[in-house]
């Protein structure tokens, strides 16, 4: 019987006060573009911005409670200095004014940079404004700087930047509207993380097929087509067995590797000989193929050229040489990659690893898209279609975070490689300013410090031969982080997981003060949690801290703050300008040229300062050379003046909208004192169409190529060449192997990494802390993931989203669960070579049985985030970071637990045991001390009128 | 269910009541038809008590209220909602109740004191049933929706009600072995009832998975699999608790419950039938049978709601209610 | 009208953006807002929402399915949560729309018991019962832009899982997603004639297994250097 209807007057909303902003979301590295509404002074909804180009209109869950991320009692109001007499980490702070505060900073760094520059080390987390924070430590004359991405997903960026001159993390998107086959490697949220939930809808709403290869089925993986699970690590290991399917199969794209890859290049083959590996070179350098129409061997490619993409050649001088995919081949087609070889290992059957190849195989080959869309080629033809493969591919942190992730992504892109899909239609595909040579044209500066002296280029960069290392004559690091050394020579993100210990350590050399901008590092940021915690507040022999000064900048109250000599607070990201920059971590999609900006929306309600003005502040005060005039005065105002008129190039700024003194240019231009007017007036973003004879096949579109050079993403319009075969990595190889005539590691550790690490074609190996630890005693992999409404540690001090995550449990496979005795919220322990952890435990079917795994970053420091002491954060939330040791075990020399090319940590290579707990073995385990607690309301009724 | 206190109190207190002033207006009707009205000042102070037990509950009841100012709205939807007609029934009967004792206690009889007896009785019935409806109306309620809910709450509140009657009686000095006759009657019915009652609980018919609740049928399932594989709760969406796992989800410890049957089983039936039938007639023991049983009401009530689950519990994880 | 929406369980992963963005549109409104949160920053975090997400798995491993269920008011034809109602505070309107009336409210819990879903929850500061009210200051309000007078969580959700509309009207997206994915409401059997419908995961693709290249006498090698040469050639 159907409810009888009336009608009732109901309050509509009052528009008088209405007031409607545009910005851009700050709770990941997403970027979104978010309207928010103001009635009067209050912020009543933020929700997507409709026209933005990375969102759409949508929002995630984090970007939806904003408001409580505003109204959070945890924000610091004034800048803070550590009591004397007061110990460091106990969080007892005086409140001191921005005169003081900045005339500290200023003394102490003028100090440093007037006698030794690298005494200061500047480091980043979570911030988004690395262009600036990088020139900054650039001008101080400091090696020591990066951001958080040496322990975040270096090995994506550097696997394809080495590879494929673009990369998953953010300088790639998948073509969401045309894709017909599509991978998910190790992913559960993360970048571009709202684009890649828009994409999914629509390859479902396609019929194009998900599939997703992780240990857990949940987030994406929970709406995947096929659910692919593999053990942790093993990655790789699946991926070359692909690759071996494909060539046995004999299912590649010739044309694609002939023309856009270095598969036809000639490598040399003389084992012993100092350029063995490398390529075979004419006399302009350029590498040499085998012209089968002209029968000979050149060096002059072009388009038309019919390369042999397979052979043994003899060289001029006589030695032999094989094209990359030959050296390829032999490798991969060889037993060990075979399916049925590499199936017990990584836990994915013979049968779905071909099954997943050939699939693969036939979309890009028999569901070939051809788009009417004429272009040119970097050799000057024109054609009149472009052609898509459609099959793409997305991977992230899975990938990344192993000691093996370097090569297992390079595997991916391989797969890439070998089915020509490749920033075509349905592919994979470039985010301006990517695609980029290979690698970028960038060494790290680290090796001319001089007292104030900015470096010779940026603190980080992309090495290409060891000549390139920041090391010094005798081979020691340059850099606090060890990066850029023989232990990690392709650090490109730097390695901020090491900073802690080697600063106390003194390992390479002491340093005077570290500076932090919203890095969590006293907590879930770091390995070894509790150790690096009693780290920072070690003392030498005459009771001084080993880190002399820390200085942390930070808009909350975490628990990095309670070990800061000084407190410098920043502002909300509704609170301040920002820009989201090309030159920077871009948001640009395939086909749109993007950056964005934020700006105020609401006044300070406390003595806060952005940190970036704070940048600028201190840059003036210390007259860094690009921030002062020629005669001697303050060159900018703030930092909104500076992101108007600082100019990289001329014409390249770090905005590129509405350039040039009218505001009319695009991309190039100079400056436009207004603005950041115009971007007020366009909903705080702009975006630049490519036209569609620009969009495809930019590494070899000579229009692209050329648009490219102007806008200043490039230097030269040469194609940018794929590479199989890294001779980056080979020289590094050589070294390692004392062949290579330029500087070679002394250390005999050193060389063995180096010789076995540095393949030029990618490969798998067990994680590196595999055959220190006893597998037989630690079965299981530990992994984290992120959940979808939390951001590392940066949301359990919003009151919504912590009601629903304020704790975290292990969960196991059902099945392994049984065997072992443990049901369901059983406290457990969980072992690790390096420490041990108390825990509850959850079962789940959907999981690797191999495998444990939790929420990261879920657990809080009672007291911390303006949490009460008996949070569930507090009580009866975990860190797997305390069983994760910074460093790898056994052996004498104290490698970092990273990956060994590129410095990434390796946090999900953790080996654990689990047993469950004696009757009277219950709570969190290991307990930390509380911080002071903060009064905050018990009771909250945002909205009230 | 969440049992809140001042419900237990009010349904047990007020089911007593009702229950008693239904038997003191039936007996009144009964000897109207058979002889001349005996003003009899026993029963007169029984439907007193009766009606105290009645208004004491009905005023527990409000307490159960978040936001009581709006109370008197609570006849509104008489139509349709049981509690609105309880409400109604209940005001009703308290009004008539007061005639009826007024007639009684000012020695009026005749007609217009039997209309008056007879429209309490069926006024008393009227809101016993409404209260029991109140849970009976309620699909997602299996342990409640069944017609043997209403079923024994009227027997409980008769049984209860008459032992609360010879105890008063008793108090008084005097007695009635026609009314310990129908004591142990009421007393042994509500003990089949209950039995009956506690035979559904646990039995098959009715009930509800979570395959059903998160519709595995219509294809909520792996692609491929069968329409009859298993779901579990991965994770409930929140980390503590919600007015939904407060309201709905209590789960009573196995030994609370265990303490609980036999405090029911003891208190509501075995006791005061044991006293009943020995016809004891010390006050004191009418007292404590009273309480007793007052006891074993509550333990009853509790069980009735810790025990009842609702459908909600299904997607909070539980596999079937 | 029968106004309601459509909840597709093969898109939705589970990111708590509906939730969220319900709570935060709601907590302001005049309908029904605030919605309280006690301890909001203590031991035991609650608060009132509308829409919450729970996460299940159905099967065994390796084949089971992990399924998010996003689960508000479904706006019943047959709402018992308004006719147990004794105060008249719970109300269906004509558009289907079932809402609590915050002045008459007393506060009884019956409708919540009523509800089979678990769609209301007890605001403890007003005493009050509150719901999903489909955001019908935002779909009527004539100050939004036409494409934003749509429920606050249809709007955030990142993968288009929830679309809202009118299910009387056969040619609504509602109405076609209903009949082209056999949406369905939950607990049918109770007879509350649910109005929102859930979509069940579609069925994948079937993928042809692709057939095993020829066996040949040559090993893989050569097959794979004949190719390239053919395939270069022309």
């Amino acid at each position: 019987m159907k409810t009888p209807t009336e009608s009732r007057k109901l309050p509509m909303p009052n528009d008088a006060q209405k007031r409607i902003e545009y910005s851009t979301c700050y709770m990941c590295a997403c970027r979104c573009g978010i309207k928010v509404t103001f009635e009067g002074a209050n912020l009543r909804f933020i929700q997507g911005n409709r026209d933005h180009p990375v969102n759409r209109g949508v929002l995630c869950a984090k970007g939806s409670s904003g408001i409580m991320k505003q109204l959070s009692p945890a924000k610091l109001s004034k800048p803070l200095k550590r009591r004397e007499g007061t110990a460091r980490g106990d969080g007892i702070f005086d409140e001191i004014e921005w005169d003081e505060a900045l005339a500290i900073v200023e003394k102490r760094l003028r100090t440093i940079r007037d006698t030794d520059p690298r005494k200061l080390a500047f480091f980043t987390g979570r911030d988004q404004m690395q262009a600036l924070t990088g020139l900054w430590a650039q001008q101080f004359g400091t090696p020591n700087w990066a951001a958080h991405g040496g322990f975040c997903s270096v090995n994506m960026a550097a696997a394809g930047l080495y590879t494929i001159g673009y990369s998953f993390w953010e300088f790639g998107a998948v073509d969401w509207d045309r894709t017909r086959y599509f991978v998910l490697w190790g992913v559960a949220e993360d970048h571009s993380s709202n684009p890649i939930k828009i994409g999914l809808d629509k390859l479902k709403r396609r019929g194009a097929k998900f599939v997703s290869i992780n240990p857990v089925r949940t987030g994406y993986s929970a709406i995947a087509d096929e659910w692919v699970p593999v053990r942790p690590g093993t990655d790789g290991l699946l991926a070359l067995s692909l690759v071996h399917v494909l060539l046995a199969d004999g299912a590649i794209d010739y044309e694609f590797l002939a023309r856009y890859t270095n598969a036809p290049w000639l490598v040399i083959c003389d084992p012993g000989a100092p350029d063995d590996g490398l390529f075979a070179r004419d006399h302009e350098s350029r590498p040499l193929v085998h012209d089968d129409g002209a029968q000979a061997l050149t060096g002059a490619v072009t388009f038309g050229t019919r390369v042999a993409l397979f052979g043994s050649y003899t060289l001029p001088d006589g030695r032999t040489a094989k094209t990359s995919l030959t050296l390829a081949a032999e490798r991969y087609l060889d037993d060990a990659y075979a399916p049925e070889n590499v199936a017990p290992q990584c836990g994915v059957d013979a049968a779905t690893i071909r099954k997943l190849a050939r699939e693969m195989a036939d979309v890009a080959f028999n569901e070939t898209i051809t788009l009417p869309i004429e272009w040119t080629d970097a050799w000057g033809n024109v054609h009149p279609t472009v052609t898509g493969r459609p099959v793409s591919m997305y991977a992230m942190r899975g990938i990344a975070a192993h000691s093996n992730g370097f090569h297992t992504c390079r595997a991916l892109h391989f797969i890439q490689m070998l089915l020509g899909a490749l920033d075509g239609p349905g592919n994979f595909r470039a985010r301006a300013p990517y695609p980029k040579p290979i690698p970028p044209k960038q060494l790290p500066a680290s090796a001319s410090v001089h007292p104030r002296t900015p470096l010779a280029g940026s603190p980080l960069g992309f090495p290409m031969r060891p000549e390139d290392l920041a090391i010094d004559a005798d081979g020691n690091p340059l850099r606090i982080d060890k990066a850029f050394s023989w232990q990690a020579p392709l650090a490109a993100h730097g390695m901020m997981h090491m900073l802690i210990a080697n600063a106390v350590a003194g390992d390479p050399y002491p340093i005077d003060t570290l500076m932090l901008f919203m890095a969590n590092m006293a907590w879930n940021s770091s390995m070894n949690t509790t150790g690096t915690r009693e780290m920072l507040r070690a003392k030498d022999e005459k009771g001084e801290y080993r880190i002399p000064f820390i200085i942390v900048a930070d808009a909350f109250r975490s628990e990095m703050v309670a070990f800061a000599d000084l407190v410098l607070p920043d502002t909300t990201y509704l609170e301040r300008h920002d820009a989201i920059s090309l030159l920077d971590r871009p948001i640009s999609e395939a086909d749109t040229i993007s950056d964005a900006i934020r700006h105020p929306l609401m006044p300070l309600d406390r003595d806060v300062r952005p940190f970036q003005d704070v940048l600028v502040e201190l840059a003036s005060r210390l007259a860094f050379s690009a921030f002062v005039n020629p005669d001697g005065t303050r060159r900018y105002r703030d930092y909104c003046d500076f992101i108007v008129r600082y100019e990289k190039a001329p014409g390249i700024g770090f905005l590129a909208g509405w350039r040039g003194a009218d505001g009319k240019s695009a991309l190039v231009g100079a400056p436009n004192p207004r603005q950041w007017d115009a971007y007020i007036a366009n909903q705080s973003f702009f975006e630049f169409h490519l036209p569609p004879a620009l969009q495809y096949y930019r590494y070899a579109n000579r229009r692209y190529l050329e648009f490219a050079r102007t806008a200043g993403f490039i230097t030269d319009i040469e194609p940018i060449v794929m590479q199989l075969w890294s001779e980056p990595l080979q020289k590094f190889r050589l070294a390692g192997l004392q062949q290579y005539p330029g500087p070679k590691p002394r250390d005999a550790a050193d060389q063995a990494r180096l010789a076995t690490y540095f393949d030029p074609l990618p490969f798998w190996y067990p994680p590196l802390a595999d055959g220190e630890v006893d597998a037989n005693a630690y079965t299981l992999h530990a992994i984290t993931q992120r959940p979808m409404m939390m951001y590392h540690s940066w949301d359990s001090q919003n009151a919504w989203l912590r009601q629903i995550v304020a704790d975290n449990h292990l969960y196991m496979n059902v099945q392994t669960a049984a065997q072992a005795g443990l049901a369901d919220e059983d406290w457990i322990w969980v072992e690790s070579h390096h420490a041990k952890l108390r825990c509850r435990l959850r079962t789940m079917e959907g999981c690797e049985p191999n495998t444990v795994w939790t929420w990261n970053a879920i657990a809080k420091q009672p007291g911390a985030w303006a949490l009460a002491a008996d949070a569930p954060e507090a009580t009866t939330a975990f860190l797997l970071n305390h069983l994760i040791d910074e460093h790898l075990p056994g052996g004498a020399a104290k490698f970092s637990n990273s990956d060994p090319v590129t410095g990434q940590a390796a946090w999900f290579d953790l080996r654990v045991r689990v047993r469950k707990c004696a009757a009277d073995e219950t709570g969190v385990w290991p307990q930390v001390a509380a911080l002071p607690e903060q009064v905050v309301p018990q009771r909250l009724r945002w909205g009230a009128a | 269910m969440h049992a809140a206190l001042s419900v237990i109190v009010f349904t047990v207190l007020s089911g007593a009541g009702l229950g008693a002033f239904a038997i003191v207006a039936a007996d009144d009707l009964c000897r109207a038809f058979i002889a001349r009205i005996d003003p009899s000042l026993p029963w007169t102070v029984a439907g007193s008590v009766a009606l105290v037990l009645v208004v004491a509950g009905l005023c527990a009841s409000t307490l159960h209220l978040a936001n009581p100012k709006n109370a008197w709205r609570s006849a509104t939807r008489f139509r349709t909602s049981w509690l609105s007609r309880e409400a109604v029934f209940a005001l009703l009967f308290v009004g008539v109740a007061i005639a009826y004792l007024a007639l009684r206690w000012t020695g009026v009889g005749g007609v217009p004191r039997a209309v008056v007896a007879l429209l309490s009785l069926l006024l008393a019935w009227t809101v016993i049933h409404c209260t029991a409806m109140i849970y009976a109306s309620l699909k997602p309620i299996r342990a409640w929706h069944t017609p043997r809910v209403p079923l024994n709450y009227l027997l409980l509140a008769h049984a209860s009600g008459v032992v609360v009657l010879v105890a008063v009686l008793r108090i008084q000095g005097t007695g009635s072995t026609t009314l310990r006759a129908i004591a142990i009657a009421l007393v042994v019915a509500a003990a089949l009832a209950k039995w009956d009652y506690r035979r559904y609980l646990a039995g098959d018919t009715a009930r509800v998975t979570l395959e059903a609740a998160l519709g595995v049928a219509q294809g909520v399932r792996p692609a491929g699999a069968p329409a009859t594989v298993a779901a579990r709760l991965l994770d409930v969406g929140h980390s503590r608790g919600t007015f939904l796992t407060r309201e709905f989800g209590v789960t009573p410890t196995p030994r609370n419950r265990a303490v609980a049957l036999w405090a029911m089983a003891l208190g509501t039936y075995a006791i005061p039938l044991a006293w009943l039938a020995s016809g004891v007639r010390s006050p004191a023991m009418a007292v404590g049978a009273c309480i007793v049983m007052l006891a074993g009401l509550f333990a009853e009530r509790w069980l009735f709601f810790v025990e009842a689950r609702h459908t909600v519990r299904l997607y909070h994880g539980e596999h079937r209610v | 009208m029968k106004l309601g929406l459509v909840i597709d369980l093969d898109t939705c992963v589970g990111c708590h953006a509906c939730a969220t963005a319900c709570k935060e549109w709601n907590g302001a409104s005049a309908i029904s807002g605030p919605l309280t949160d006690d301890s909001p920053y203590g031991a035991d975090p609650t608060g009132v929402w509308f829409n919450r997400v729970r996460h299940y798995e159905v099967g065994e491993y390796p084949g089971c399915k992990t399924i998010n269920f996003p689960m508000s008011c479904l706006h019943c034809e047959d709402a018992a949560c308004v006719s147990v109602c004794p105060t008249g505070a719970s109300y269906k309107r004509e558009d289907g729309i079932v809402l609590v009336d915050q002045d008459r409210c007393m506060g009884c819990n019956l409708c919540a018991w009523a509800c089979p879903y678990g769609a209301r929850e007890l605001d403890p500061a007003s005493g009050t019962m509150k719901k999903c009210t489909l955001c019908v200051d935002r779909i009527y309000d004539t100050a939004l832009p036409v494409e934003e007078r749509e429920p606050a969580c249809v709007l955030a959700c990142p993968t288009h899982a929830r679309h809202f509309g009118d299910f009387e009207d056969p040619q609504s997206k509602v109405s076609k997603l209903t009949a082209e994915r056999q949406g369905f409401g939950l607990l049918g059997e109770l007879d509350y004639k649910p109005v929102n419908r859930y979509l069940p995961p579609r069925v994948p693709p079937v993928t042809a297994p692709a057939p095993a290249p020829e066996a040949a006498s040559a090993g893989p090698l050569s097959r794979l250097i004949a190719r390239a040469r053919l395939a270069l050639a022309g």
